[in-house]
């Protein structure tokens, strides 16, 4: 494998992924070029190449509470390590996007208004933090592990299971995109013993009730036998096996209810899928097929060595694994933190007022189709003021539908008599997604050629994502940034 | 060890002689040459360039009168008659032509042409290689006039045994058939020469080479690639050399800055006006790049051979500079040229230019030929790259015709373009399925060093009878990557490749078929006529230009610059501030399918920003230059000229239209600034291109925008262009 030369221009870009867990946290810096993809005609994040990843710590807690000096000196000590540059003016690095996601126990109120203040305080507004959004871990951890191997099989969906110390974040995809996503509290980490032995030390609430499932009468400080270390990992098992096989009755029970995040959708692709793994115990279970050995009993205090095993044994979950294997393993979320986190626009974008960016937490009011009335978007509009800080709308479109011009004049003379309508401030900052190219004409027929005065951006070629909220950054080289959170 | 370089000034000439008329007699008719030049001119087959030139035979009859008198020139005469410039000088080229054997010189000076040629198709290769070191270029040109296609063949191929050259392969040793693989991209993208690379070595190409043609030709991007080419050669453990094609300034300055410069590359020509005006090169640059190279070249130590020319017949003719000498004379001195500096490889590129002076496969073919047998008689390790653009009336076949004949000539290498196309150039060549299938045809093998790798890796296999087969891996590039998202992510990078599924030494059906059929579309966009009844629903004014037809059109660009001189007088200054110039150029197509989007969103920003725009024009026939011709007429401040780009191997990309915005610097202090800012102190014109208008690219309601947004920038600025550029990066950063 070739790997590629450094930065040669500046069109290169720095990228940031941080991952703050229940367990472990983690940080990865890529760089990558920003050009137009020669094939598809997009703008694009080419050439990756990850110049720094941390190993795995533990997230630093007192006492169930973030422990904030101690985050601090482990993000400068990454930042420190990744050799980034401070930008001159902020004091921060020079990072062009990326993102920050906090899960489980770090995620809890305090804990993510900590952690957000001190990412921020490290490395500025460019990174976005996420917390508690399982359904986006779940994307990202697709992305960063199985987005390629999709697109290389074209005809086969591919369902992802990305195992970690909490949860299983599941997603399936076909050709690159995400289809449907889930997230399930099976992990290694629900029990965890005296490395080397089945002996508890800590048990989670999830853990706890499945050990009266199971009818196995232990807590802290005794140890697990061999039958009830299978007990479990069978229940698991069966677990991940019924997400495969889309039965919804093994969920039916309390326990297994409580197990159950957020449920996979039913989807027909899910009955041809293969299945691919991530994740810590991804990780292992990959290790383990190849013939390596792995390390001794509890080695890492959890039930994570145990679990790829069981997997492994599995005749369903193993089926495909030697014949599909996904990508950074146990780094897939970072991975897809720092290199999918982020949607670049495209180069033509409608940007009249360049200095109202960039625009933070966005709520998108309306989805809205390409041949929608004047009437509804007046209504769309009328929700959108309500948020002096800006709003954005999105406009879907069939992808094989090409917007004709006919379209795009009439589109435009609706958002224009509309903002006239609805008396929209001239000030307060509209913006518009798209996925055709077409955000300056869009935006120049909205405007009756800028000379309308509304503060209207229309961003273009950009993916339509099931979210809530998006942040665009400022510009660079004609383009911006754009993450979507709070998916769904 | 390396012979030193002869000084320039201790090469022997003869002195000028005034032009010399050349008279014969022929079958009761009487022939008239005005000079030499025009007796080698006449005495070759009739190809475009040579035709336009007025040196091409006018009918058969008087051509072989021209050989006739060729036949019995001697070769003293040819020494003492040097094809000089308009001003009667020996130029730095024809000058290096005479660094000769003098001592087998004097053996052979007082035989004719005919003489010559006849002793020679007697003699054995040492013999005719020995007799090539005592030519002149112009000598070997003779000569050539007078062989017909075996003769070109025969004698070529009894000059392979002697024509390798040595650098970390050896290439051009007898029953080889080396390449050079051409990874080149439309961005330089690493991934995408990277999977270029993997697809070549697969199909066991690149043993002569991996050079890349630059997109961008800047030290750091040429750097990097070079460091990227040499990381992947390391990684395959593919035994080559690399290189990357950018000027030889260029390359120095990399060297200079420790980027692994194996082969210094040089486009040649056969004049010095064409070699320094239009190249940036000195024979003293040539001497100062292979002395670099001999004392620092990244191969010194192991390469006996490491500078890489490229030739091809018309250059000199397509830039109007050759001096009156016709195409094959200055291909040959040329290779005069090359010869002194003991090169690794030549490539001839002949047919790349266009119908301008090669317009179908017969004149490609016979050229190829000649150059071919040229290079090697003057002891040249020629590789040929016979090849094409959708403009001239070369074909794919006609192409294959051309490299059957030269295997069979004993060429040294020929190119690896994936699939023929050439995804940066917009060109056609050979493939490395086409090298593998000659290798079949014909017995023969890569170079020995490249063979035992190519084995070990699975790509090749020896038979029963130790002939060399295609092995497991052949043509499947996937094996040089460690996973299948790594594979996805190369083919995500690259355009216009159609899958890597084989049929033996071929490429599978379906891939050939999608192949040929984008090529089609291509060919079509080019020959296609303006359908204005097609273009918009705008009342247009049609105007023509100076060429009449299509193949006028396509064969002489000068016409397309020029309105009809008619039509020219009835139009005079109108004084808008926008006037639209639709035209073909080399796709018509590009403009029936961008126009009826574009037009209309372009007229409505004008309007909507008040801006006044003359009726659009629509020119058949028009070159870029075209806007400067209208813009005289009818003096608009810009002129938007949109017209079609020349299509390559993609269907979808020769729909492709480009918006050249011509700016009318209006006065004299802004001429100042763009006269001060270009360097041209007669400048005109400054021009913005926005390029790509296609639904694969920019798509064309989107381009109209574009173009709004751009005029509007030009006329508040008071500028385009770079300079444009500059101005908006400063107000930028204010």
């Amino acid at each position: 494998m070739t790997t590629f030369a450094p930065a040669i221009d500046n069109r290169r870009v720095k990228l940031l992924g941080l991952d703050f867990g229940s367990t472990t946290c983690s940080a990865m810096v890529a760089e990558a070029c920003v050009t137009t993809n020669s094939v598809t005609g997009r703008m694009e994040f080419s050439e990756p190449i990850v110049i720094f990843r941390s190993a795995p710590v533990f997230t630093p807690f007192i006492n169930h509470a973030i422990d904030a000096a101690a985050v601090a000196k482990l993000i400068s000590g990454w930042l420190a390590q990744s050799g980034l540059a401070l930008d001159d003016v902020s004091g921060v690095p020079a990072i062009f996007a990326g993102g920050a996601i906090i899960t489980g126990l770090a995620a809890q109120k305090q804990n993510a208004a900590a952690l957000i203040g001190q990412i921020r305080q490290w490395v500025g507004e460019t990174v976005i933090a996420t917390a508690q959004d399982p359904c986006l871990e779940s994307w990202l951890a697709f992305m960063g592990s199985c987005s390629a191997l999709s697109r290389y099989h074209t005809e086969i969906p591919l369902l992802n299971f990305d195992i970690g110390g909490g949860t299983t974040n599941v997603a399936l995809g076909l050709q690159g995109d995400v289809l449907a996503t889930g997230c399930y509290f099976i992990g290694a980490r629900h029990f965890q013993f005296v490395p080397g032995l089945y002996q508890l030390t800590a048990i989670s609430d999830y853990g706890l009730s499945l050990l009266d499932e199971l009818g196995i009468n232990k807590r802290v400080g005794d140890s697990l036998d061999t039958i009830e270390c299978e007990q479990i990992m069978l229940y698991y098992c069966r677990a991940l096996e019924a997400i495969v096989l889309g039965e919804r009755q093994f969920f039916a029970t309390a326990v297994a209810r409580q197990h159950e995040q957020v449920a996979l959708s039913s989807r027909p692709e899910l009955s041809v899928a293969k299945l691919t793994f991530s994740g810590g115990v991804g990780e292992l279970l990959y290790r383990h097929i190849s013939g390596e050995a792995l390390p001794s009993t509890t080695f890492y205090g959890d039930f994570g060595i145990d679990l790829a095993v069981a997997i492994a044994n599995s005749p369903l979950l193993s089926a495909d694994l030697a014949n599909y294997v996904p990508e950074n393993l146990g780094r897939a979320t970072v991975y897809g933190l720092t290199l999918h986190s982020t949607e670049i626009s495209g180069t033509t974008l409608f940007l009249p007022r360049s200095e109202c960016l960039p625009l933070r937490d966005l709520p998108i009011v309306s989805k809205l189709s390409m041949q929608a009335s004047q009437a509804q978007w007046l209504a769309a509009l009328e929700l959108a003021k309500k948020r002096e800080q800006g709003a954005c709308i999105q406009i879907l479109s069939d992808s094989a539908e090409k917007a004709d011009l006919k379209q795009i004049r009439l589109l435009g003379q609706h958002i224009a008599q509309a903002l006239t309508a609805s008396q929209y401030s001239g000030s307060q900052p509209l913006v518009i997604l798209i996925e055709a190219n077409v955000g300056q004409a869009l935006g120049n027929y909205a405007t009756n050629w800028t000379k309308s005065g509304h503060n209207l951006v229309v961003i273009d070629e950009v993916p339509i994502r099931n979210a809530h909220f998006v942040n665009i950054g400022c510009m660079h080289q004609q383009i911006v940034p754009i993450s979507f959170f709070g998916l769904h | 060890m390396m012979k030193p370089l002869l000084p320039l000034d201790e090469i022997k000439l003869p002195e000028p002689q005034a032009p010399q008329t050349y008279r014969i007699n022929l079958h009761d008719r009487s022939f008239t040459f005005r000079d030499l030049k025009h007796v080698l001119g006449a005495a070759d087959i009739s190809k475009a360039g040579d035709r336009k030139a007025g040196l091409a035979a006018e009918t058969e009859v008087m051509r072989e009168a021209a050989r006739a008198v060729v036949s019995n020139m001697t070769l003293q005469h040819l020494f003492d008659q040097p094809l000089t410039t308009a001003q009667g000088h020996i130029d730095s080229v024809m000058r290096v032509n005479y660094d000769i054997d003098h001592a087998v010189f004097a053996d052979i000076a007082s035989l004719t042409l005919g003489e010559l040629k006849d002793d020679l198709l007697r003699a054995n290769g040492e013999r005719i290689r020995q007799v090539g070191s005592a030519l002149t270029g112009v000598m070997v040109a003779a000569l050539t006039k007078l062989l017909d296609t075996h003769e070109l063949i025969f004698l070529a191929k009894k000059l392979k045994r002697g024509a390798a050259s040595r650098a970390r392969t050896v290439v051009g040793l007898p029953n080889t058939l080396s390449s050079r693989l051409q990874p080149n991209h439309p961005t330089d993208n690493l991934s995408g020469l990277t999977l270029l690379i993997y697809a070549g070595l697969s199909t066991g190409s690149g043993d002569a080479l991996v050079g890349l043609n630059p997109a961008i030709d800047t030290v750091a991007n040429i750097s990097a690639t070079l460091h990227h080419l040499d990381q992947v050669r390391k990684d395959t453990g593919a035994p080559t050399q690399i290189c990357v094609l950018s000027h030889i300034k260029t390359q120095l300055a990399c060297l200079e800055e420790g980027a692994p410069v194996e082969i210094m590359f040089q486009s040649l020509a056969g004049t010095e006006r064409t070699l320094t005006d239009e190249f940036d090169v000195t024979v003293e640059l040539l001497d100062h790049a292979y002395h670099t190279m001999l004392e620092r070249g990244a191969l010194a130590e192991v390469a006996e051979n490491f500078m890489y020319f490229e030739t091809g017949q018309g250059s000199e003719f397509s830039y109007g500079k050759h001096e009156g000498i016709d195409m094959a004379t200055t291909e040959a001195l040329c290779y005069g040229l090359a010869r002194r500096y003991k090169p690794f490889m030549v490539n001839n590129v002949t047919g790349f230019i266009g119908p301008e002076t090669h317009l179908d496969n017969h004149e490609m073919i016979y050229s190829c030929l000649q150059d071919h047998f040229m290079g090697k008689m003057l002891g040249l390790p020629m590789g040929m790259a016979p090849c094409y653009t959708l403009h001239s009336q070369i074909t794919l076949e006609g192409q294959q015709m051309a490299t059957e004949l030269l295997t069979a000539a004993g060429a040294n290498f020929f190119m690896d373009v994936y699939l023929g196309t050439d995804r940066m150039l917009a060109y056609f060549d050979t493939s490395g399925h086409d090298d593998q299938t000659l290798r079949e045809i014909y017995d023969l093998k890569p170079a020995p060093e490249f063979l035992e790798w190519a084995i070990l890796r699975g790509i090749f296999e020896w038979g029963a009878d130790g002939e060399v087969k295609r092995g497991i891996n052949w043509g499947n590039p996937r094996i040089f990557c460690q996973s299948d998202s790594e594979f996805q992510r190369l083919q995500e990078s690259v355009p216009a490749i159609y899958g890597f599924e084989n049929a033996g030494p071929r490429p599978a059906n379906r891939v050939s078929r999608n192949m040929k059929s984008n090529q089609a579309i291509g060919r079509e966009a080019i020959y296609a006529e303006l359908r204005p009844a097609e273009i918009s629903g705008i009342a247009l004014r049609e105007l023509h230009t100076a060429a009449i037809s299509k193949n006028e059109h396509l064969s002489d660009p000068s016409l397309g610059c020029r309105l009809d001189e008619a039509e020219l007088l009835q139009l005079s200054p109108e004084l808008y501030d926008v006037q639209i110039l639709i035209s073909d150029g080399l796709s018509a197509e590009a403009i029936h399918h961008n126009i009826p989007d574009l037009l209309p969103v372009l007229l409505d920003g004008l309007a909507g920003h008040d801006l006044s725009c003359g009726q659009p024009i629509l020119a058949h026939y028009g070159r870029v230059k075209l806007a400067e011709a209208v813009g005289e007429a009818l003096r608009p401040k810009v002129v938007i000229t949109l017209i079609g780009e020349r299509p390559g191997g993609d269907a979808l990309a020769s729909r492709s239209m480009s918006a050249y915005l011509a700016y009318r610097l209006p006065d004299a202090a802004t001429q100042k600034a763009a006269a001060e800012f270009s360097g041209n102190k007669a400048i005109e014109y400054e021009y913005t291109v926005i390029s790509n208008i296609y639904s694969g690219g920019l798509p064309p309601i989107e381009g109209g925008s574009v173009i709004v947004g751009k005029v509007r920038a030009m006329l508040h600025h008071k500028a385009a262009g770079n300079r444009l550029e500059n101005l908006l990066q400063q107000k930028l950063m204010a």
